[in-house]
């Protein structure tokens, strides 16, 4: 259990060292070697380190903890097939730590980075709309029982595909350098961590992959169901890949924009999950 | 606490793989404390005042 949860974290890493490298090619840079968060990760772990005078020290220590803990926990509820909605409820905990990541520091950039973080809990609003849609569907809100639901009537992406785009544009909402990215816009250098460096840093990168690979994980086995290991991971690269391109080419939305668009597809998503349960 | 939370996991892996405790208390006990065995490996590790605090130099 303990191999895996090590192996998830340094995958995830790899993961988003890739979203680097592809993003770099199609904006013609070198870009970093794709294993290059891991080695952010082992940097920072190394650095001198302290806590700032104008930091909150508790909260600006238990905060890395936390993070990292919600999502071992998020991991292992994926693992045992537990329920979605704990692991969307972890989602909108990670926006509350976030904002106790800016807030303890003390710092005016922290404190905008966490600001923008409640923000932009927008992007969390399409997630239930999901939700909802994929209970109509699979009457339970288990991750084994909807792998077990497609294994009878095929993938839900089939089934519900606007579904499955609404769900991918939280995906997105989660990626680095994307459109949704408010939290770290450069007017706030590094946003919530700014003030984060040297071992809580490396902590906060280590809660990073982590999150990453339990949210790809989450949308694989929700919308295609189970499939052997070195294809959960093959997926895992292309769905990367396909975010990459669209983080490349599309510029970081204002705060406003962001809100406004994930506005629009929560409303559209409504509409979508109301005609279903029309329908049925 | 590098020490303590490493043979915390050790120890509660060896317990699990015998059966003798549930996966459930297992995994809450990983989740305590794999965060503290980052965080306390990385504050054992880091560089003190007067070391260098790059170590990749030449990378």
């Amino acid at each position: 259990m303990i191999h895996y949860l090590i192996f998830a974290t340094f995958f995830g890493l790899l993961l988003l060292g890739i979203h680097r490298k592809v993003i770099a090619r199609i904006q013609r840079r070198p870009g970093p070697p794709i294993w290059q968060e891991i080695l952010h990760m082992f940097k920072f772990s190394f650095k001198s380190t302290w806590i700032p005078n104008t930091a909150s020290e508790t909260l600006f220590v238990a905060v890395v903890l936390i993070a990292i803990g919600i999502w071992t926990a998020a991991f292992f509820i994926v693992l045992a097939g537990g329920s979605l909605l704990i692991i969307f409820g972890i989602y909108m905990l990670h926006k509350i730590v976030e904002h106790g990541f800016g807030l303890s520091s003390g710092s005016p950039y922290g404190k905008f980075g966490g600001v923008r973080s409640v923000i932009s809990a927008a992007s969390e609003i399409p997630l239930f709309v999901s939700v909802a849609a994929i209970t109509l569907f699979t009457k339970s809100l288990s991750i084994s029982d909807i792998i077990a639901y497609q294994e009878v009537s095929g993938p839900l992406i089939f089934v519900l595909p606007l579904v499955a785009v609404a769900m991918y544009m939280v995906v997105i909402s989660k990626m680095p350098f994307g459109p949704f990215s408010i939290v770290e816009s450069k007017e706030l250098v590094s946003g919530y961590k700014t003030e984060h460096f040297g071992v809580w840093r490396a902590g906060l990168e280590i809660c990073n992959g982590l999150k990453t690979y339990v949210l790809l994980m989450t949308f694989i086995l929700v919308f295609i169901g189970a499939v052997p290991f070195w294809l959960m991971l093959i997926l895992m690269i292309l769905i990367v890949v396909t975010l990459s391109f669209i983080c490349a080419l599309c510029p970081m939305l204002s705060p406003f924009d962001s809100v406004t668009v994930q506005t629009l597809i929560t409303a559209v998503m409504i509409v979508y999950v109301a005609l279903l349960w029309w329908l049925l | 606490m590098v020490l303590l939370t490493g043979l915390a996991g050790i120890a509660a892996t060896a317990i699990w793989v015998l059966d003798l405790i549930p996966s459930l208390y297992y995994e809450a006990l990983l989740v305590v404390d794999f965060p503290l065995f980052v965080l306390s490996t990385g504050i054992w590790w880091m560089a003190r005042e007067r070391d260098a605090d790059i170590p990749f130099l030449g990378y």
